[in-house]
């Protein structure tokens, strides 16, 4: 296989996840990513683009999105004003069309990999509506009658913090992948990615602090991955003794976030 | 190949389609299964499964599978070469010759094929967990199936950490947490709150939308001279206020609130959502959180002068009351009741909205006098069961026009 996707020096996939981007790729399915916030849906796009060495082309995905957005946009407001004053070029109505973070991914020369960040911020129907795309890989412009289909198949990866459901017709065409959250020994070897000289007996005392508060069941809101980086981020940089970090919660703020956690957690870890 | 698998699944409640399938048969003409049923139980996992919940529901039908192998000849044939191949039959085979620390008491001899035989046999008529035992297959015995045993070269069932085989995996049920055999799934619900949609185009937002009309008027009195004029887009004026029991009798629909709960939140066409919670009825504070804490209220009048009347209001509780709490003027045992009953304040909600609706989760499904609170509410408000076709029609109520 030419394009294998390996973990890289800055992010660590387990094996089923390598497996599940290399399926995708191998199959030409978008890869749909779920998974706890924080346990790196999005930082995997910029992974893949790296171990492959491609391009990456990201598409925010918010409330407001539409599917016609990622495609291409008619300046029709632009062109009429133009037309008023003969401005030269009104005619050619291709230079009022503008693509969108699809259309850009279609028209590159190189295969690149295509991020559709968060669709489930977007409306309802928006997966729906671009079914077609996403399966042939192309659309049509009514103004200029032109079709706008990829050079070459990009790469596309979504993820979902599954605040709603997806539709069954976009499911289906998905190649589907659910990041567990890492156990202790896949979160030691993430954290030393990121501090690869972090002292063993702090990153051991915060780790046990950490899966601890993950592990209290009146907790509202966990703790994420990329918050626990944070904290010992913190506590290297403050030069906390190790032995400090149970007893006194030292920046307990950077992994907890509501204040009745806050109580919850000091009550249950000292 | 494997039929019998996918029709496995079906029954397993997985809602599989047919063009799924063809992608896995596809991923395996291309080889991407390898050799290794690990492989190829990831490979149709993510392939077949697109949500974690369902997870479970997969690794019973591929255990399940597994056990029937003896009796699908073709199936079996397929499997037994990956079994053939898999990480586990290389460790029996190199470690052949290895001694092992106790005389095991079932099989000396380490055949291949007669391990295998054995295993099915073993899978087929076990019907228990068993540990530390020298027949069945299980932890810490001697025979050679199950882990963490001292059998040298068996076949390894579960556990075991690094040398992760499918079964291990499944074994640990860890997706079992996800399992939510769904009545209702959140996007019935949000369809169901699509229909609270009335549009107007009073509203504070910029005005994006070309107005044709307007545009040629201006543009005609320009003297031909373009003048393009905008307006807002059309909205959807709907507000909508959601009040939820949190009393003791709800605590086993809180998982079906929740989902309720988060279906109004992310309806992100509503022009406002207010939502507030009550402990088994409403009297004169309704409370800011679900923990129903005392301080932690708003008055109900101050709701009504705040929450105008074209507030949609849908109420969300079991009703499940006793009558004094309903009709005493000191019904209300955990707060005020501001002098009225809460059949009263019931009224009152019902007099200052125009719309109001009831969503039950366990209504009785015909008459039941006996439930004498749920009965007299569902005079004073129109009931529902909370269910998609419940809400659907609740969603009707409230949109109807007087």
């Amino acid at each position: 296989m030419e394009n294998n996707f390996t973990s890289t020096s800055d992010y660590v996939a387990s094996p089923e996840l390598l497996a599940s981007v290399n399926v995708a790729i191998a199959l030409e399915k978008p890869l749909l990513i779920k998974g706890e916030p924080g346990t790196g849906k999005t930082m995997l796009a910029q992974a893949v683009a790296n171990s492959l060495g491609k391009k990456l082309i990201i598409w925010n995905i918010k409330s407001t999105t539409k599917a016609q957005d990622g495609l291409y946009m008619y300046d029709t407001i632009q062109r009429l004003y133009d037309g008023q004053f003969g401005e030269e070029g009104v005619d050619d109505i291709a230079r009022y069309i503008k693509l969108g973070k699809l259309g850009e991914a279609f028209e590159q020369e190189e295969q690149v990999i295509l991020l559709i960040d968060e669709i489930d911020k977007a409306d309802l129907e928006f997966p729906n509506d671009l079914l077609w795309e996403l399966d042939q890989m192309e659309f049509y412009i009514h103004e200029t009658k032109r079709t706008v289909k990829a050079k070459q198949r990009p790469i596309v990866i979504i993820t979902s913090n599954a605040e709603k459901e997806l539709p069954d017709a976009f499911l289906r065409r998905c190649i589907f992948h659910y990041i567990d959250f890492p156990d202790e020994t896949l979160m030691e070897e993430i954290v030393r990615t990121h501090y690869p000289d972090v002292e063993a007996n702090l990153l051991k005392n915060a780790m046990d602090v950490f899966y601890q508060i993950r592990s209290i069941r009146d907790i509202r809101k966990k703790p994420s991955t990329s918050e626990l980086i944070d904290w010992i981020n913190a506590l290297q940089l403050n030069g906390i003794e190790p032995e400090r970090i149970r007893a006194e919660l030292p920046f307990v703020g950077v992994v907890v976030k509501k204040d009745e956690d806050l109580e919850t957690v000091k009550n249950y870890v000292s | 190949m494997f039929h019998k698998f996918f029709y496995e699944l079906k029954e397993k409640g997985l809602d599989i389609s047919l063009s799924e399938w063809l992608t896995l048969q596809n991923a395996l003409d291309k080889g991407l299964a390898g050799s290794s049923l690990t492989q190829f139980y990831y490979l149709a996992r993510s392939i077949l499964v697109k949500s974690e919940t369902e997870f479970d529901k997969f690794d019973t039908a591929f255990m399940e599978h597994f056990k029937d192998v003896e009796k699908d000849t073709e199936v079996g044939a397929e499997m037994m070469r990956w079994l053939d191949k898999s990480e586990e039959m290389k460790a029996l085979l190199e470690k052949e010759e290895k001694k092992w620390l106790d005389t095991p008491q079932d099989d000396i001899q380490i055949d291949k094929e007669d391990v295998e035989t054995k295993f099915k046999d073993r899978l087929r008529d076990q019907d228990s967990e068993h540990n530390g035992g020298n027949f069945w297959i299980g932890t810490m015995g001697k025979t050679a199936f199950g882990n963490s045993g001292n059998f040298v070269g068996g076949i390894r069932v579960g556990g075991a950490p690094g040398n992760q085989s499918a079964f291990e995996v499944i074994g640990a049920r860890k997706y079992r947490d996800f399992r939510n055999d769904r009545v209702l799934d959140n996007r019935q619900f949000q369809q169901a709150f699509r229909r609270l949609r009335q549009y107007s185009t009073r509203l504070d937002i910029p005005k994006t939308e070309l107005d044709l009309n307007g545009t040629i008027d201006k543009t005609c009195n320009n003297g031909g001279l373009l003048e393009i004029v905008m307006e807002k887009p059309r909205k959807n004026a709907v507000k909508l206020l959601l009040l939820m029991d949190s009393g003791g009798t709800m605590i086993p629909y809180s998982s079906l609130m929740n989902r309720l709960f988060h279906a109004v939140n992310k309806s992100n066409h509503f022009k406002d959502v207010k939502c507030y919670y009550f402990h088994n009825c409403i009297y004169s504070k309704v409370y800011k959180t679900p923990e129903c804490e005392n301080g932690d209220w708003v008055d109900t009048e101050w709701m009504f002068r705040n929450l105008d009347s074209d507030y949609k209001v849908l109420i969300v509780g079991d009703a499940a009351m006793a009558p004094e709490e309903l009709y005493s003027e000191t019904g209300n045992y955990r707060g005020p009741n501001g002098g009225l009953s809460g059949w009263e304040w019931l009224n009152q909600m019902k007099k200052h909205y125009k719309k109001i609706v009831w969503m039950n989760p366990k209504m009785a499904p015909r008459p039941a006098p006996w439930r004498e609170a749920e009965t007299a509410i569902q005079k004073l408000i129109p009931m529902y069961l909370l269910s998609v076709d419940g809400l659907n029609r609740a969603m009707e109520e409230l949109m109807r026009k007087k």
